[in-house]
């Protein structure tokens, strides 16, 4: 089935889709509060539309291959399905298709065979700006988006092209600038933000817009430990909340501890798909070395340590500690 | 000698034994910009019909032999707003202009208008092309190359760098910097307002992107001894024939000719 724009941003009874209209994800009140917006039919928050069956939507690529106009072959024939809720990490070496496939999520790229799926419909008509509602992505380099004055109207840019206005904008700024610790910085100039703190900044600007689907281009790149225990954190949340989260990385640590299925890809195309013991266990290694990947480093030490499956410093701690009382 | 035979004899990297292959591409650097000049400066001298048509005729044919026909298009695609207000302005407003072609209310476009503004966008498409197509066929690394080794100082030869390069980065940085916006709702697909809205959100990062790209990529020259005295060695040098150079040379006679001609008077 394949959707219009048009029919995408029609207006729609609200809550009839079977989900409060100003609900979000696991009816947080996140996902487009109608109350609050201007007032289009356009602006019908995603979660109201009759035609879509959920709050926060499933994922398909079908088949899905994409091929630059340079004629560099990016994805090839990726079948992958993320169901809602799911937190998902990307990995692989450089040029393996990960940025690419996350392109696709909001749009940003069409797939130049197969197809996009979201709730089971075909999302190639849809506008980026449309799809923006639902699927928040974090590029890697925040200097290639950030343009504001201020640290809070850089923030309130995402939430106010969806239609926020008023205390509803200011709480979600505020909200979304505490999540990633920059609440002390809302009237700093951007660009007098350390890198790092402009990434979080980024990634503050994203998690304001509050979409059920939050995709990060390599979240982590650049942090400092506390950077990056804020960036575990906000994922953390944003699964507890019900939010579908899926992160193109390499910082295996990260991924491990955070995820909880493991997309690895190569030349384009998924070669491993599985949970963080099955896609960091011994038996994987052949396939990342293949992809130029190291399994986190827990997960060679209980391998070598015949602990089995430990792919992050806990389960690695916990399986050490269940060894030892075994032995006594 | 082909590339993939010739990286593993010499056990060099692909960037220093890379050789630029094709009909025109194959050309020095330097050659080509001094075929450029000829073509610019002629375009501007032969008054008349001739000379731009002549520098237009082989561009086009150059390009064509060497499979660059669509870039050219692309760029005179792109000159085509320019182009055509100099047209309508020479149409309409042509001071001393007195043969109308027709009566549209106030307005009168006249025929010496008309064949004025063509003349002259034919001059610009003749001198833009040329420029172009050195651009479309010769590697920025070749170019600036050939400069060094002719005694271009490092300087110029990194400021001459940085504008060639200015372009295409700054295009490829607008272009993430939109689709990053984009990825926070905003409509570039939608009506003109909303769009040229959208020109504030791009501007900022692309022109402080420019200037901490330019701070950055100084830094990096001078921690790897830009300013040291001496001169610099080149990891490459771009290939300069018997052919280049007898090319070069005529077209260096022929643009002093065509400027010799044109100060006596000579062109008509």
């Amino acid at each position: 089935m394949s959707l219009r724009d048009s029919e995408f941003t029609a207006s729609a009874p609200a809550a009839s889709a079977g989900a409060p209209a100003d609900s979000g994800p696991s009816g947080s009140g996140d996902v487009g509060d109608e109350s609050t917006r201007s007032g289009s039919a356009a602006a019908v928050p995603f979660a109201s539309r009759s035609s879509l069956p959920s709050a926060v939507p499933s994922i398909e690529f079908e088949g899905v291959s994409f091929t630059y106009p340079d004629g560099t072959r990016a994805l090839e024939n990726v079948e992958l399905r993320i169901e809602p809720g799911e937190l998902v990490a990307v990995v692989g070496q450089n040029g393996s298709g990960k940025s690419t496939l996350a392109r696709h999520l909001n749009g940003l790229l069409r797939p130049t065979t197969g197809r996009m799926l979201m709730d089971g419909l075909d999302i190639r008509r849809i506008h980026v700006a449309t799809l923006a509602e639902r699927v928040g992505l974090a590029f890697q380099n925040p200097d290639r988006q950030l343009f504001a004055g201020h640290v809070s109207a850089e923030v309130a840019f995402g939430p106010r092209n969806l239609g926020l206005r008023g205390t509803a904008l200011d709480e979600r700024v505020a909200a979304a600038l505490e999540a990633v610790g920059l609440g002390a910085e809302a009237d700093s100039n951007p660009y007098d933000l350390g890198y790092s703190r402009r990434k979080l900044l980024a990634l503050a600007s994203v998690l304001a817009m509050r979409t059920p689907i939050l995709a990060l281009d390599e979240p982590t790149t650049g942090q400092d430990a506390r950077g990056a225990a804020r960036v575990r954190a906000v994922v953390a949340a944003a699964g507890e909340e019900g939010r579908t989260v899926i992160a193109v990385s390499h910082d295996m640590r990260f991924v491990a501890e955070c995820f909880r299925r493991v997309v690895v890809m190569r030349a384009g195309r998924v070669i491993l798909d599985g949970t963080p013991e099955a896609a960091f266990g011994e038996a994987s290694w052949g396939e990342l070395r293949a992809a130029y990947l190291e399994p986190p480093f827990a997960a060679v030490a209980g391998a070598q340590l015949g602990l089995g499956a430990t792919p992050t410093a806990a389960s690695f701690v916990a399986a050490l500690g269940a060894e030892q009382r075994a032995r006594r | 000698m082909s590339l993939a035979s010739a990286a593993p004899s010499t056990g060099l990297p692909e960037f220093v034994t890379r050789r630029p292959g094709g009909f025109y591409r194959s050309t020095n650097p330097s050659t080509k910009l001094a075929i450029a000049a000829l073509e610019v400066v002629a375009a501007f001298a032969v008054p008349g019909w001739f000379g731009p048509l002549l520098v237009l005729g082989a561009v086009l044919a150059t390009a064509a032999a060497a499979r660059r026909l669509r870039g050219l298009a692309v760029i005179a695609l792109a000159a085509s707003p320019i182009v055509g207000s100099i047209l309508l302005i020479n149409i309409f407003l042509l001071p001393g202009a007195s043969d109308p072609i027709a009566r549209l209310g106030p307005l009168a476009p006249t025929w010496s208008g008309l064949w004025f503004g063509l003349q002259t966008v034919l001059r610009l498409f003749a001198f833009s092309t040329a420029i172009a197509l050195v651009y479309l066929t010769t590697a920025i690394d070749d170019l600036l190359a050939d400069l060094a080794r002719r005694g271009l100082g490092r300087r110029a030869v990194f400021v001459v760098g940085a504008a060639v390069q200015m372009v295409p980065r700054t295009i490829e940085r607008a272009a993430e910097i939109v689709d990053a916006q984009r990825a926070r709702g905003m409509d570039t697909e939608g009506r003109f307002w909303r769009r040229a809205r959208g020109v504030v959100p791009l501007a900022a990062p692309v022109v402080f992107g420019a200037l901490t790209e330019v701070e950055e990529r100084t830094m990096a020259l001078e921690a790897r001894a830009f300013s040291a005295p001496g001169r610099q060695t080149l990891l490459r040098t771009p290939e300069d024939g018997a052919l280049d150079r007898i090319l070069r040379w005529a077209a260096v006679a022929a643009l002093a000719a065509v400027v010799g001609l044109r100060i006596a008077g000579r062109l008509g």
